[in-house]
């Protein structure tokens, strides 16, 4: 069974909220349970998208991992990073070098490492240079923390390209990406195999981030962004929870970054480029500040943007075809502008509301909708006789007609209306 | 002593050329970096201008310039008889920056003002994709990067008694500064630069006062866009025209505001000299076989966080002070 990747979508996320939103059970389980449909459905996925599709959605999976760690950091914690992308091209490098080399930083000699290893030492090698750089961090906030690391985005490529002995230059390093697990070998195929590994570390490391961020830690991290002064007042600990933010968000960071070696089999200086890591901040934007969900949200308008909008604002007749293939990132920039101007919250913030929703409620009002049509249509006739009143003045015969309008239910002012300010007094 | 310490050490791999071996190249270097840092002081002038008045880190500056600077040579190539000349191009770059600044802060900016840092942030690095990717659009066809024109050449060079100096670079040092000096005279002698310090000081009270603010506000984008954009005229030459040519100047700039502080305008040329001096500086006399010419940025860079971790406000900057 073949499928397009939008009626996949359609089906898939409209299912699960269906399942969110009909009136049955608690909330609680209407929550697990609506997740579990969606997990199921992205688990089919493999076996419906074709290649492309497919890999578009292994890179959502990635893409969401980092976004995640970034929104700890920036949503959660309220610093704002452009240096994310260090992190994630880190973990992309650990990964090729311990899997590349048969003799690691040219000292050690060393078969290549199984795959899984490398995901994990990946994590906490790039944590470990969270905690370099968050413990200096700490003396600067706002723009000041913003433009340092920019400095340090900026900065890791070009050490990268300096010390190519040892990372490959800018050609980098290539190196075969995982087989698949002898059992797996019949069931499905390679790309299937990277999208299933990918979703696997999404679950657990969403599983993870949601039990740190719903508890204790999670509060003290939103109590720091939002006044360092009332969280220390309140006994928390702002230095250390500042720091754990960048440990907790470069460790996220690291191991999407070793995935995105894992998939695509070759980690160069530009894997993850400036504009890449300003991508991930305006991901999270998009997606929604401080929220699981809209980091992933995020990364799928960050994967899906250049790839299908870019097409749907080709159709415009003042554009020319050549905006799809020269200048995906314009439309990209209009989107983040926009969605700042209209939507502050990001599409997860608008999401959060629709959930608040009840079916049953929404239908109540539903069946009101006739007397509410009614009532308006009532109030707009009444508006436009006494716009004629108000021109021509009382006594001309244009006064609003009593009989049409229904006295006494509440919709409209039992008195007569004033007489019009702008005719002035008598 | 056999450690690979050691095998380093016989490989040479920590040896960097003197300073006094040769004297006319440290000279020259001094210079070249006074005239590059004029370039990062007007950019960085132009990130304080638009700091000191709305708190705005403006991610976007270098793109803007980029932009302006394609522009003047769409511009050069058409052919017009009177604007093909480089003289009358360096100064058409500053009135389209200063057109190009006013538009952006009255379309883009305005409606975000005064909503959160991350909002506006992230307001102008979608401005920065924005007008990269346009630029792109338009321009990256062919061959990149495109050579610009400078009124003087690039390649003659100049004696100017302790060293040779290309006749561009001294073209730059002196607009840099001429431009500076400018703006100088404007904010210190003159009725409107009075009026726009006064905005950065006190919006609420400039305003009680008779100030326009929303059109100081514009005037002080507009002032940075022309900033942007002479500058961007200036080095164009020297770096040859790319999409992304200008955002290496940008980090530098932003060292350099940073250094100085990013509320205080003489901050900003300082800063800016030291950086271009420094940059060169670090370019040459460190051992290239582990840092180098290559390494100049990210040594600039760290540079910078490190003095940013002993003085946070820069060196010349306030401490800004916040009630709770």
């Amino acid at each position: 069974m073949e499928m397009e990747v939008w009626p996949f979508l359609a089906l898939s996320l409209g299912v699960t909220g269906l399942v969110r939103l009909l009136p049955w059970g608690t909330e609680r389980q209407r929550i697990v349970a609506s997740l579990l449909v969606l997990l199921a459905f992205m688990c089919w996925a493999p076996f419906v998208l074709d290649n492309f599709r497919l890999f578009q959605m292994t890179r959502i999976a990635v893409l969401g991992l980092a976004l995640l760690g970034l929104n700890i950091l920036t949503g959660y914690n309220g610093q704002v990073s452009l240096g994310h992308g260090a992190f994630v091209l880190m973990g992309a490098y650990t990964v090729a070098v311990l899997l590349d080399r048969k003799e690691q930083l040219n000292l050690i000699d060393a078969s290549p490492w199984p795959f899984w290893a490398t995901i994990i030492v990946a994590g906490i090698l790039a944590a470990a240079a969270g905690l370099v750089i968050g413990v200096p961090s700490l003396r600067l906030s706002g723009p000041y923390l913003a433009i340092a690391t920019l400095a340090v985005m900026i900065s890791f490529p070009i050490i990268v390209r300096k010390y190519g002995a040892f990372t490959g230059g800018s050609q980098g390093l290539g190196f075969s990406r995982p087989p698949q697990p002898p059992f797996l070998e019949d069931l499905i195929s390679r790309e299937a195999w990277m999208y299933f590994l990918c979703l696997l570390v999404l679950v657990v490391m969403v599983l993870l981030g949601w039990n740190l961020l719903r508890g204790q830690f999670g509060r003290a991290l939103q109590a720091v962004r939002d006044s360092e002064v009332a969280a220390a007042a309140m006994g928390i600990d702002v230095a250390r929870v500042k720091v754990l933010a960048f440990v907790i968000s470069a460790f996220y960071g690291g191991v999407a970054g070793a995935l995105l070696g894992l998939i695509s089999g070759i980690v160069n200086p530009d894997t993850v480029d400036i504009v890449q890591s300003i991508n991930y901040l305006a991901g999270i934007v998009i997606g929604g500040l401080a929220s699981i969900m809209g980091s992933i949200i995020g990364a799928a308008a960050l994967v899906f943007i250049p790839s299908d909008a870019a097409k749907v604002v080709a159709k415009l007749p003042i554009l020319s075809s050549d905006v799809v293939t020269r200048a995906p990132g314009a439309i990209q920039g209009a989107v983040v502008i926009v969605v700042m101007l209209l939507m502050p919250y990001g599409v997860a913030g608008v999401l959060h509301r629709l959930a608040r929703l009840r079916l049953d409620q929404i239908a109540a009002r539903w069946r009101e909708a006739p007397a509410l049509l009614s009532r308006s249509l009532q109030r707009a006739s009444w508006a436009w006789d006494i716009r004629l009143w108000a021109r021509h003045g009382p006594g001309t015969g244009h006064s609003p007609r009593e009989g049409v309008v229904g006295r006494g239910q509440g919709n409209l002012p039992t008195q007569q209306p004033r007489e019009d300010p702008t005719k002035g007094g008598q | 002593m056999h450690g690979p310490l050691s095998a380093l050490l016989q490989a040479g791999v920590f040896l960097a050329p003197k300073p006094w071996d040769d004297p006319r190249l440290f000279g020259e270097q001094i210079v070249l970096g006074l005239a590059t840092g004029a370039v990062y002081a007007l950019v960085a002038l132009a990130i304080v201008l638009i700091y000191r008045s709305t708190d705005i880190i403006n991610f976007a500056q270098s793109e803007m310039a980029m932009f302006g600077t394609f522009a003047m040579w769409s511009i050069w190539l058409s052919g017009v008889p009177f604007f093909s000349n480089p003289w009358a191009l360096l100064v058409l770059a500053g009135l389209f920056g200063l057109g190009f600044g006013a538009v952006v802060e009255r379309v883009v900016i305005r409606p975000v003002e005064g909503k959160p840092l991350l909002t506006i942030v992230v307001v102008t690095l979608g401005l920065f994709l924005l007008l990269n990717s346009v630029a792109t659009w338009i321009w990256a066809q062919g061959e990149l990067p495109k050579s610009f024109p400078s009124p003087l050449s690039v390649l003659k060079a100049v004696d100017i008694g302790f060293a040779n100096i290309p006749q561009h670079h001294l073209l730059i040092f002196g607009v840099g500064v001429a431009t500076m000096v400018l703006l100088g005279l404007l904010f210190n002698y003159t009725k409107l630069g009075l009026a726009m310090r006064a905005t950065a000081q006190n919006p609420l009270a400039a305003r009680l006062m008779g100030i326009n603010v929303g059109n100081m506000l514009t005037l002080g984008w507009a002032l940075s866009g022309t900033l942007g954009g002479i500058s961007g005229a200036l080095i164009a030459p020297v770096l040859s025209l790319h999409p992304a040519f200008m955002l290496s100047v940008l980090l530098y700039a932003f060292a350099a505001a940073v250094l100085g502080g990013l509320n205080s305008v003489p901050g900003a040329v300082v800063g800016g000299f030291i950086i271009g001096v420094a940059e060169n500086l670090l370019g040459t006399y460190t051992p290239h076989a582990i840092l180098g010419p290559e390494m100049k940025l990210p040594l600039a860079l760290m540079l910078l966080v490190a003095i940013l971790l002993v003085r946070p406000t820069g060196l010349l900057g306030e401490r800004a002070v916040r009630r709770v």
